[in-house]
């Protein structure tokens, strides 16, 4: 084996180890579960029975309220955390001022964990105790209560406005690392061609900084479309089931039903929708060309 | 003229941004100086009417909040620095080399992160009793790094790919080894994707609940996560405590945070191209 | 095939800590505290027990721990390792716990959860244990019934609970109404104390899990003496309680609850929701276990709040059940003659007593209700309803069927949409009925 050879093998043996013995094997035998009837109430009865918990999902018109959901839950939140993390970073790029405690406010959400997110908001839109209405009530803006989280119209609203508070953040300080790292010849050129500030913005730095932004937005979609703990945290994916993603209709089954097997199948479900999503996602934005593929 | 209202407008756009967003961390802090009779007062109190420190004092008294703290800041700090470790050399040879089976080590690495965990939960149980590690740190440290890796490299990678690697070519012409190439020249250029990346890294395992509720049994092993969700009891949620003890878990996030954001923001511009 | 897994993941291991080790992450390996993967014989005859408990709060692990310390001195060759996972995710922690068979010796039941215990063999049956023990004969029959199923008992419970009724005094007399007894007029006092425009509203409902505390309780009591009080979903000719005509009066009536008389909000609340909008002066009714007493007197005046006993149907009867946790011994025990020392001793009158007290249940022995405590305060209600056998009807609940653990999502999901107008009152109730029917059905199978 020749030195390089040797490099990369080194290189790369202990995250390739580690992923493999600890994640993937693991989550293949969480799958098998996907094909037995697997309940914890009766765990010495576990027979396999081919594809019928997939059917049962489809047949569920629960499970398919929750795809739409996840639709939107995704690409809504994606779209406002993208273009006001996007806008942060870009106002944040050149010092100020307290720029420094700013940009420590700015991470702060990201601090919290989802379940304490669900928590503070579920108390924040709370009609009679959350100071939202409160607030609103006060300065006339309402003359009734609002049911931010106990009216269908405004449930998915008030969730996805928590998770776009949450993960602002995440863009904001990624995208700024990003920014740091565009060469000002680039501008000082840009500049004697006399474009201005919007034109450099499309032709100079979105296009530099793009495999940053197409890997941040691909991987949040993934992480917003698979977790549950913010919707769960507040509305329990009710009123009546009319809040439920994939994600926090999976963790119903476990939590309520104790059923891995309706689980584990709605969880291959869910990853077969991110694989084909993301092939998608890499081919449309043509990634090979950026060189991440 | 045109300039100084761009000023203003950003002045405006960040100061509203703020009012927004501050909110909730505003809410949080002010419940966690208000006694226990308040929290729920209706007419709302948006400035407490009676300030006590009751709340902090309790959560150090009801519970071993500066053990859990302690544990916490190990675990999570040991683990993602063994995951920068690890990360760092993988994404270097991803973005410099190009070999047989790189395009599907990446596209695994993507797919790692799609897996519902609760899926794995139990199987990892099991392995974890088999290995005889519940009950011990060193349990979460492995799974908080493996958890890690995969978006770790996947961002790090990002980061070399901009770094031109005429940069440790001209090391190497020099006489250095590609390790100390790598360790020498290329990194200090990368301290702000390796900062931006380690503080994500830390964060997440910082406020990971389900694996430590698993793994770990005895009082003085606890992290924080799980002391924090204990204050949620049967019909009630404690929110003097939860909020007390949330304004303090964020410190280190945030400091941990300003100090590398001098890395961040210490930028490149100049780095790239003097190297 | 499972060995050969073990050794393999056994080396990689060792690798990965070699790594890490090189990576300067030595010296994490916990040595702290009690002994990790202990529960064997450690020093001479020295026994070592661990012990989880599911219903935690800093609180109860202070009074258990209490009573360890006591058991202990006492047992000097005896050692009890206590677990408090914390009360959200408790139950899933000691499933896992046995499905990996962690040593474990005695461990928290509970009377949502001892079905599916017994059903997987986790649990050790205590009769013989329980036969030889002189104070089992003052035991209440609620109390052991709580802990058996089927023949057996598996559980010692630690106290029991009953939901009561929580009212504002205050309010009450402000208006010169009445102390309402019956869910009729439960609602019509609940509307009358409503003002929205004040954000005050009569009755603390719960329209999210748990929902069917509500709606369950309501329509058993209009069932009244119709119900069988074994097979509580079923009434005495087998149909299943949600098909008569009483169901639809009594959802009939807890539509009017919701619309007249709760916070619109509150279709979505919890249990945090419900008790707290009731500290905070939201609303006026609360109907609870006596274990939520502790939040009251902490955040209320003392005067504005007092109980009452549980609404009655309109044919002057409610039906209740008693609820309970309480001590098991999982099946794999090492110890389990040391276990049940354990449990007999937290259980004896005089610790069991104490510790009801202390926590707010009711005890479990016979005599512990001659106590003055338990005569005075908010107490007093709960033992008021017990004394009256033939107006507060007790029953056994449902939880021998394995649907009992999703019931509560389905029945809170299906209720909501009623109240939202999105299904009809027939359609709720046929799809319940058609829920415990199958129930029933495979039940039988």
């Amino acid at each position: 084996m020749n030195n390089r050879k040797l490099f990369i093998v080194l290189s790369l043996v202990p995250a390739l180890l580690l992923v493999l013995v600890f994640t993937c094997y693991p989550f293949f035998k969480g799958i098998v579960m996907a094909f037995q009837e697997y309940k914890l109430f009766d765990l010495n009865n576990v027979p396999f029975v081919g594809f019928d918990n997939f059917k049962a999902a489809f047949d569920d018109p629960k499970f398919m309220h929750a795809l739409t959901n996840s639709a939107y839950w995704v690409f809504v939140s994606l779209f406002f955390q993208f273009v006001i993390g996007f806008a942060l970073a870009l106002l944040l790029k050149k010092p100020f001022r307290g720029r420094g405690i700013y940009q420590g406010f700015v991470f702060y959400s990201w601090a919290l964990s989802g379940f304490l997110i669900g928590m503070i908001w579920k108390w924040i839109f709370n009609s009679q105790m959350g100071p939202v209405n409160d607030i609103l009530m006060r300065l006339g803006i309402i003359d009734e209560r609002i049911g931010f989280l106990s009216d269908p119209k405004w449930a998915m609203v008030s969730v996805i406005v928590a998770n776009v508070w949450y993960g602002i953040a995440f863009f904001a300080i990624m995208l700024l690392a990003a920014l740091q790292s565009v060469p000002g010849e680039l501008y000082e050129a840009a500049d004697m061609d006399g474009a201005g500030t919007v034109r450099q913005l499309f032709s100079v730095t979105l296009p530099y900084i793009m495999p940053t932004v197409i890997t941040t937005t691909l991987l949040r979609a993934i992480w917003i479309f698979n977790d549950p703990t913010i919707i769960y945290g507040m509305t329990n994916g009710g009123p009546a089931g009319s809040t439920h993603v994939l994600s926090s209709f999976m963790l119903d089954k476990i939590i309520y039903a104790g059923d891995y097997g309706a689980a584990s199948a709605v969880g291959v479900i869910m990853i077969g929708i991110l694989l084909l999503y993301t092939i998608f996602y890499l081919s449309v934005t043509r990634s090979e060309k950026v060189g991440d593929f | 003229m045109k300039r100084f209202t761009l000023i203003g407008l950003k002045g405006i756009v960040l100061a509203l941004y703020f009012i927004v967003m501050a909110f909730p961390l505003y809410w949080i802090t002010i419940t966690s100086l208000k006694p226990q009779k308040d929290i729920f007062s209706v007419p709302l109190q948006y400035w407490p009417k009676t300030l006590t420190l009751d709340n902090y004092v309790n959560i150090f008294k009801i519970s071993k909040f500066h053990v859990y703290f302690a544990n916490s800041l190990i675990v999570a700090i040991t683990a993602a620095v063994i995951v920068m470790i690890i990360a760092i050399l993988g994404a270097y040879v991803m973005a410099r080399f190009t070999f047989r089976g790189h395009r599907q080590i990446m596209l695994a690495f993507f797919a790692t992160q799609m897996l519902p965990g609760f899926i794995s939960l139990a199987p990892l149980y099991l392995m974890m009793s088999d290995m005889q590690l519940i009950n011990n740190r060193f349990s979460l440290v492995l799974m908080y790094t493996v958890t890690l890796i995969p978006f770790s490299t996947i961002m790090l990678r990002g980061f070399f790919q901009r770094i031109p690697s005429s940069l440790e070519e001209a090391a190497m012409i020099d006489g250095c080894s590609r390790f100390t190439a790598l360790l020498r020249i290329i990194m200090p250029v990368m301290l702000p994707g390796i900062a931006s990346t380690f503080i994500f890294a830390f964060v997440q395992n910082w406020n990971e609940l389900f694996l430590a509720v698993m793994f770990i049994d005895s009082e003085p092993l606890k992290t924080l996560p799980v002391a924090m969700n204990s204050f949620i009891l049967k019909f009630d949620v404690n929110w003097g405590a939860m909020s007390a003890g949330t304004v303090l878990s964020v410190i280190p996030t945030v400091l941990l945070f300003a100090i590398a954001q001098k890395f961040i923001v210490s930028g490149l511009t100049q780095g790239a191209e003097k190297g | 095939m499972r060995r050969h897994g073990r050794k393999t993941v056994g080396l990689l291991l060792s690798g990965v800590m070699m790594l890490s080790v090189l990576a300067g992450c030595g010296g994490n390996n916990s040595t702290d505290g009690e002994s990790a993967n202990g529960g064997g014989k450690s020093d001479g005859e020295t026994v070592k027990l661990r012990m989880v408990e599911s219903l935690t709060s800093p609180k109860r692990t202070e009074l258990l721990q209490k009573m360890i310390d006591q058991f202990e001195t006492e047992n000097p060759t005896i050692q009890v390792e206590l677990i408090s996972p914390p009360f959200d995710q408790a139950d899933n922690k000691i499933r896992t716990m046995l499905a990996g068979k962690q040593d474990l010796d005695v461990m928290e039941v509970r009377d949502l959860n001892v079905a599916e215990f017994v059903n997987n063999k986790y649990t050790e049956p205590l009769d013989a244990y329980a036969a030889k023990w002189s104070d089992y004969a003052t035991v209440t029959a609620t109390a052991k019934s709580v802990g058996t199923v089927g023949e057996n008992l598996y559980f010692m419970p630690s106290g029991l609970y009953l939901r009561q009724m929580f009212y504002r005094q205050d309010w009450l007399k402000e208006k010169g109404l009445e102390v309402p007894e019956t869910w009729q007029e439960l609602v019509d006092t609940a509307a009358a104390l409503t003002d929205s425009s004040k954000n005050r509203y009569g009755f603390s409902f719960r329209g999210g899990p748990g929902s069917n505390g509500t709606t369950d309780t309501m329509i058993l009591s209009y069932n009244g003496d119709n119900v069988n009080l074994d097979d509580s979903q079923f009434t005495k000719d087998g149909k299943t309680i949600y098909s008569t005509p009483e169901a639809k009066q009594a959802m009939e009536l807890y539509m009017k609850l919701y619309k007249e008389a709760s916070p619109p909000d509150s279709i979505n609340w919890g249990f945090s929701e419900q008790v707290q909008a009731f500290t905070s002066g939201v609303t006026g009714i609360l109907l609870q276990d006596p274990d939520v007493i502790q939040s009251l007197q902490q955040s209320m005046d003392e005067g504005t709040w007092a109980t009452a006993p549980m609404p009655k149907g309109p044919n002057g009867k409610a039906l209740m059940a008693a609820g309970a946790s309480g001590w098991g011994i999982p099946s794999y025990s090492k110890h389990k003659e040391e276990a049940w020392k354990l449990i007999e001793f937290m259980s004896s009158p005089k610790q069991n007593t104490a510790f009801s007290k202390d926590y707010g249940l009711i005890p479990v022995h016979t005599a512990a209700a001659e106590d003055e405590f338990f005569k005075t305060g908010p107490y007093k209600t709960l033992l008021d309803m017990g004394n009256q056998p033939d107006v507060f009807v007790s029953y056994k609940p449902a939880f021998q069927y394995p649907g009992t653990g999703q019931w509560g999502q389905v029945s809170a999901e299906s209720q909501q949409s009623f109240l939202l107008g999105k299904t009809s009152l027939d359609d709720l109730l046929k799809k319940w009925d058609e829920y415990w029917a199958n129930e029933k059905t495979k039940m039988q199978k």
